[in-house]
């Protein structure tokens, strides 16, 4: 081409910003510096260039944006305020994708602070989409895994000026090398925040706003119509249930185990194998809700700090140790080496629904960051003991059922309490009261019936039929108290079941305000 | 089956579909679309006149860059233009003509469709004269093919009932030039956005429509003061310094307020005035009847608000006024250009650096219509009935005198009366859609429906076109190449960088074959015409001593220096920032700009009890006009799916709905069903906006028949209408406001619009 426009990508035009120019003088990083983005609020104009000029470069369809041009407006009119955030990955400085991430698939660059993915590890789990209060990464369906910003870092490399920050006609957009150690420490709390944008401490973003002076107090988000549930992510309201069932069925088992030294009835392989067969279910089952499937066993990688790893590390050391006591007990193996099995099952078993519920308490879910996940899913352990109660029915072994009907009541009760604090809370905390004011919407006005289900069946189920069951059982009722308490045990477990979908289903993250029509939930 | 499961076991994360690679020309860009070459050009969508590169790979667009080294761009490019190879391989086009067979529209051939056409285009002449026939064209052809089809239709159909859709949107600004200033040919330079010290934006959304120019401020080093006048706080008013919250429609009685303020104060550039306007004492006097209280009451605009904006007309050395749709489309838009253009030639803020009255052109070549397309002038901005200019075109076109008209014809919104009356029975529709874009739709549809025969040319699947006789599939942007002039006069190259799809082909080779069916007239007009440059070089000639003088301008030269601003001769080789500086006289008989006595009018459908709010239309972004471009552009269409309505919290408290709710609205003309509500104080109460572009949400359903006598341009912008929701299906009541908006010694009734519209008043008042 024969024209002076022969090498655009050394060519810088004559604008005194970034935007336009191919080609980026950006001041070398000293120590202790990285790369950031600059966002200045008073120079966008909402015109999405950015957003498009983004997916142009990474050839990425319509729906999967790695940058998103929110909106919060307030004021009256004429003194009207509209403020646009145009935000892709704020690479942080502590990021909460790259801590959770099962299979180190994070990588922050050590020279550039950038925050990378590296697609050929990533299994897919979603985790990272979970974990990111800006809700940055993206679960990518076509390729089967997650992606995200990489802020250009090819480009920079060379001396390129990033698609987003090119294509910006305000020059709203710029990158910017920052001290950390003097951003944390001076800066962070003035200078990373915006309206409606998640405390920029929860991960120590690194993104500069300059924001209008003088904003209006009452500011909304433009999206703040849409309220959609979130993904009800099935095959992990399933997995989770199952496996404290198992627990719970475990934990009687032990219990019986314990109680056979006092002479009570002795467990058998039959309990053993059914206790043991919920978790040997629901745990390949988890696996369905992965992208890459085939690579689910790399999810134990990140043992050092990701939650999901150790859940999914000790759950499977807790399925293979249940195997081995029903092996000990078909081969009457010695009592004391099964009871001292058990405990270690009991124990690793124990750690791995910790492990399970400390997936969920994370910042940026503010309904599932309470303390009442944890109780809940310990508290599903009472449908364990109920089948394990169901099994002595059926055996006829009185002294072992009453017992343990009567514990899964307890259990049925308490989950009862849990599951009410846990609603009541919603709307009583005012950490985040935004979005769990919306998490309580979504309760009432989305899911009222499987709401209403959630307690007539764990009360029906967990309670009700139980105690009927030790009645028939008392008249020696055996078959009537056999049928009762299988339909106790339904009830119980759907009660969970339903539970959870409402868990997953009514979650709000937290995240930047959206768009009138594309709001800020990627679902 | 295998690949499914493979698929869902992940084992595939389609790597390289996403890997970048490298480009000698852009760099790091995604590899699946690296272009085989790059093809300089010039964006088609609107008038700001961008300059890009399309990247072509295996024949097919894949990519377009801005163009860093261009003037207007630099580098940057709207959402539109960065996702705009993808609207050539639309799902939306047309790929082969069509004839309209038992009701639908089957594929035809080239032959057929044009000999079907040609033979009733021939027997409505003949049996209705030439006249008989219409035709609607656009801003949206290249400039070659403007004077191509101008040429065709008014020398050759022999009918002068031709207007572009450009009357919808920028005749105003060129009657008001015209009337002002002896020429249409907007006044400055984008770089004057740069220059300025207060740049005053007059009903114009540049966020939302025109967001390059926005580069253009951002570059300014004094930090301007930025005065945005709109009624709407749109995007654009976030942007401003002061923003001035008009009522509806009272823009002309303000910039009168102003000329009064400046007079009033002695603020006037006496010097500038004496040696290059006429009318000074004629608009002095006239001025009295706007003293600032009364225009104060008026506009609503407080008195200190009114002396603050006309100060910076002499305490700043340069004033930029920049004006689109919110100005234009108006009852009184040529006027109420006229009457901005009347500050700056008081206070000489004209033809300087920084400063002067700036349309914003809304197409990318409403411009190159204008200048060639032989509607609303003889190409080459010569008037109609100009005895000289007749011959001079005769002359150098090599036409025969009698066979160019002398007049001017009926204009868009008079062609459709025609229409109406039976007057016009075929209408020959180019690359416009008027079953979006017009006015009162409801009565549009059946006004078509008299016609003999509709034929549209269209490179989309138009709404118009859905209907039509015949349709003729026409190339693209991309697929054929030839000139576009810009809002500050730059005439731009767009080259061609793809075959046209399918059976289509470029809108000059249509009008040139059609041509060929009509006895001797190819010979005569088109005489061994092959490509584009043939009419540029015809047209190029036609401009020689004009104020569009395009002699200087070859196609080469255009892509060196990234276009040319016309003038372009011998004498201003590379163009001409700016006209009217002290070296180009007005183009007036004597030289001097006439100072333009401006009446005020209130709104001749003001609010009533039945229809007590005021729709305001416009555009948003991601849409490009009726969408036709643009719908099937997901990350485009996704942003902006459907029409919405802003309304105020206080009218929404009224209609019981909050954000997301869907109302109706009604107007006396129509009522437009399941818009979605957007609660914003960006609207005060009692006004509502609506975007236009969208078929789904007619809104043109509602838009009267009220329109400039000068421009005819329709005045869109106001229509008295009610909401319906619900839970209030009734809609609003109706409060009414203390009587401000007359002047008691001026004429309040206007006299100008159309005669039906005036019957329906006389109707109103009984």
């Amino acid at each position: 081409m024969q024209t002076p426009l022969e090498s655009f990508i050394d060519h810088k035009a004559d604008t005194g910003m970034q935007c336009g120019n191919y080609s980026i003088d950006i001041p070398d990083l000293k120590d202790g510096e990285q790369y950031r983005f600059h966002f200045d609020a008073t120079a966008c104009v909402g015109c999405h260039c950015c957003e498009v000029a983004c997916n142009e470069q990474n050839n990425n369809p319509a729906d999967i944006k790695w940058r998103r041009v929110g909106e919060v407006e307030g004021g009256v009119f004429p003194q009207f305020s509209q403020i646009f955030n145009s935000m892709s990955c704020n690479h942080c400085i502590d990021p909460e994708c790259l801590i959770g991430c099962p299979t180190e698939s994070y990588i922050k660059i050590a020279e550039t602070g950038i925050v990378i993915h590296d697609d050929d590890t990533c299994i897919g789990c979603q985790y990272c989409t979970w974990n990111c209060p800006y809700g940055v990464p993206t679960f990518h369906e076509e390729r089967n895994i997650v992606t995200k910003c990489h802020m250009c870092y090819e480009r920079l490399d060379v001396g390129q000026t990033p698609a987003c920050v090119q294509a910006c006609p305000s020059g709203a957009i710029e990158i910017e090398t920052v001290n950390v150690q003097e951003w944390l420490e001076r800066d962070i709390d003035d200078q990373a925040n915006m309206p409606f944008l998640p405390d920029a401490r929860i991960t120590n973003s690194t993104t500069r706003y300059t924001l209008p002076e003088n904003m209006p107090d009452d500011l909304k988000e433009v999206d703040e119509h849409i309220l959609k549930p979130s993904h009800s992510e099935m095959p992990l309201v399933f997995m989770t249930v199952l496996t404290q069932v198992s627990l719970g069925g475990f934990l009687a088992l032990f219990l019986g185990d314990v109680m056979s030294l006092f002479g009570f009835s002795q467990t058998n392989w039959i309990m053993a194998l059914l206790v043991m067969l919920p978790a040997a279910l629901g745990l390949p089952l988890s696996a369905l809700h992965l992208g890459r499937p085939f690579l689910a066993l790399t999810a134990m990688k990140n043992i050092k700090s990701s939650w999901l790893s150790r859940e999914a590390l000790a759950l499977g050391v807790f399925v293979l140790l249940m195997n081995i006591v029903v092996v000990m007990y078909f081969v009457e193996a010695p009592h004391v080496s099964i009871l001292l099995v058990e405990l270690l099952t009991l124990v690793v078993g124990i750690y791995g629904i910790h492990a399970q519920a400390m997936i969920y308490r994370i910042k940026a879910r503010p309904s599932w960051d309470r303390i009442t996940t944890n109780f809940k899913f310990f508290g599903t352990l009472h449908v364990g003991i109920l089948l394990l109660g169901l099994i002595a029915v059926i055996f006829g072994l009185k002294e072992v059922a009453i017992p343990l009907i009567t514990l899964s009541m307890l259990g049925a009760i308490s989950q009862l309490f849990f599951t009410y604090e846990d609603l009541r809370t919603l709307k009583s905390t005012t950490l985040n009261e935004y979005q769990l004011l919306r998490t309580a919407r979504l309760y009432d006005e989305n899911f009222s019936n499987v709401k209403r289900f959630r307690f007539i069946s764990i009360v029906i189920g967990g309670l009700l039929l139980p105690l009927f069951t030790i009645v028939l059982f008392s008249t020696s009722s055996f078959g009537a108290a056999s049928f009762v308490m299988f339909i106790a045990l339904l009830l119980s477990i759907s009660s969970e079941f339903s539970d959870r979908f409402l868990f997953y289903s009514t979650v709000v993250p937290l995240g930047m305000a959206g768009g009138f029509f594309v709001g800020k939930q990627r679902d | 089956m295998i690949g499914r499961i493979k698929d869902f076991l992940g084992f595939d994360i389609k790597a390289d579909k996403y890997k970048l690679s490298s480009d000698p020309l852009f760099g790091i860009i995604s590899d699946e679309k690296k272009p085989d070459k790059w093809v300089f050009s010039t964006c088609g969508y609107c008038g700001v006149g961008c300059g890009l590169h399309i990247g072509v790979k295996d024949g097919k667009a894949v990519y377009t860059k801005g163009n860093p080294a261009h003037g207007v761009n630099m580098g940057t490019l709207c959402p539109k233009g960065l996702s705009e190879h993808q609207m050539i391989n639309s799902g939306d086009r047309v790929t082969t003509p069509l004839i309209k067979k038992d009701d639908e529209l089957v594929y035809a051939s080239w032959d057929d469709a044009y000999t079907k056409v040609a033979r009733e285009f021939k027997r409505i002449a003949s049996e209705h004269g030439e006249k008989a026939v219409g035709v609607i064209s656009t801003g949206q052809l290249l400039t070659e093919e403007f004077y191509t089809l101008g040429k065709f239709v008014q020398l050759g159909l022999g009918t002068n009932n031709y207007d572009g859709n450009t009357t919808l949107c920028m005749a105003s600004a060129v009657m008001g030039y015209k009337q002002s200033l002896g020429s249409d040919g907007p006044v400055g330079s984008y770089e004057d956005f740069q220059y300025a010290n207060t740049i005053i934006l007059i009903g114009a959304n540049i966020s939302d429509n025109h967001p390059i120019l926005k580069l253009h401020i951002a570059k300014n080093e004094k930090k301007p003061k930025i005065i945005v006048i709109d009624p709407r706080a749109s995007k654009t008013s976030q942007m401003a310094d002061l923003f001035v919250p008009i009522k509806p429609r009272t823009d002309l009685a303000l910039f009168n307020g102003l000329a009064y303020i400046v007079m009033e104060q002695g603020w006037e550039d006496e010097g500038y005035i004496k040696a290059n306007t006429n009318g000074y004492k004629e608009l002095k006097k006239h001025l009295q009847n706007y003293p600032p209280q009364e225009v104060s009451n008026i506009t609503g605009i407080d008195v200190k608000t009114l002396y603050e904006i006309a100060r910076q007309f002499v305490a700043q050395e340069s004033v930029l006024s920049a004006w689109t749709m919110g100005v234009n489309q108006s009852f009184m838009g040529t006027d109420t250009v006229s009457a901005i253009i009347n500050l700056h030639l008081l206070t000489g803020q004209i033809g300087r650096e920084g400063a002067g009255p700036f349309s914003i052109t809304g197409q990318c070549n409403a411009m190159g219509t204008r200048e060639s397309g032989f509607t609303s002038s003889l190409p080459g901005y010569r008037n109609f009935g100009d005895e000289k200019a007749l011959s001079d075109y005769a002359k150098i076109a090599k036409v025969p005198e009698d066979i160019v008209p002398t007049e001017r014809g009926y204009k868009y919104a008079e062609i459709i009366d025609a229409i109406d009356r039976g007057e016009i029975k075929a209408l020959w529709v180019v690359a416009t859609n008027p079953l979006v874009s017009f006015v009162n739709q409801d009565k549009l549809r059946k006004t078509f429906a008299k016609l003999d025969m509709l034929v549209v040319q269209d490179a989309f699947m138009s709404d118009t076109a859905e209907i039509a006789d015949v349709v003729f599939s026409a190339a693209t942007w991309g697929e054929k190449e030839g000139t576009y002039t810009n809002s500050e006069r730059r005439c731009n190259r767009a080259n061609k960088a793809v075959e046209p799809l399918s059976n289509t082909k470029s809108d000059f080779d249509i009008i040139v074959d059609f041509s060929k069916h009509f006895d001797g007239v190819n010979e005569l007009l088109f005489p061994s015409w092959e490509k584009p440059i043939d009419a540029f070089n015809e047209f190029k000639e036609l401009t020689r001593g004009q104020l569009c003088d395009y002699t200087g301008i070859t196609y080469e030269l255009l892509e060196k220096e990234g276009g040319i601003q016309w003038p372009c001769n011998e004498e201003r080789p590379l163009g001409t920032k700016r006209l009217y500086s002290p070296d180009i006289p007005f183009r007036t008989k004597d030289e001097k700009a006439n100072l333009i006595i401006a009446d005020w009018f209130p709104m001749n459908e003001a609010v009533t009890k039945e229809f007590p709010l005021i729709l305001n239309t416009g555009r948003t972004v991601e849409q490009w006009h009726t969408r036709t471009k643009t719908r099937s552009i997901d990350i485009l269409n996704d942003l902006a799916p459907e029409a919405w309505v802003d309304i105020n919290p206080v009218d929404a408290k009224k209609l019981k709905v909050k954000s997301g709710d869907r109302i109706s609205l009604s107007s006396p003309r129509g009522r437009v069903e399941d818009v979605v509500v957007r609660v914003s104080q960006s609207v005060a109460p009692s006004n509502v906006f609506v975007p236009f572009h969208f078929n789904t949400q007619l809104i043109n359903k509602l838009t009267s028949e009220s329109f400039c006598p000068k421009s005819g341009e329709p005045n869109y912008k106001q229509t008295a209408i009610q909401l319906h929701s619900d839970e209030v299906p009734d809609g609003i009541e109706f409060e009414s406001e203390e009587i401000s908006g007359e002047i008691t010694h001026v004429k309040s009734k206007f006299e100008g619009i159309a005669l039906q519209e005036k019957e329906k008043i006389v109707l109103n008042e009984k």
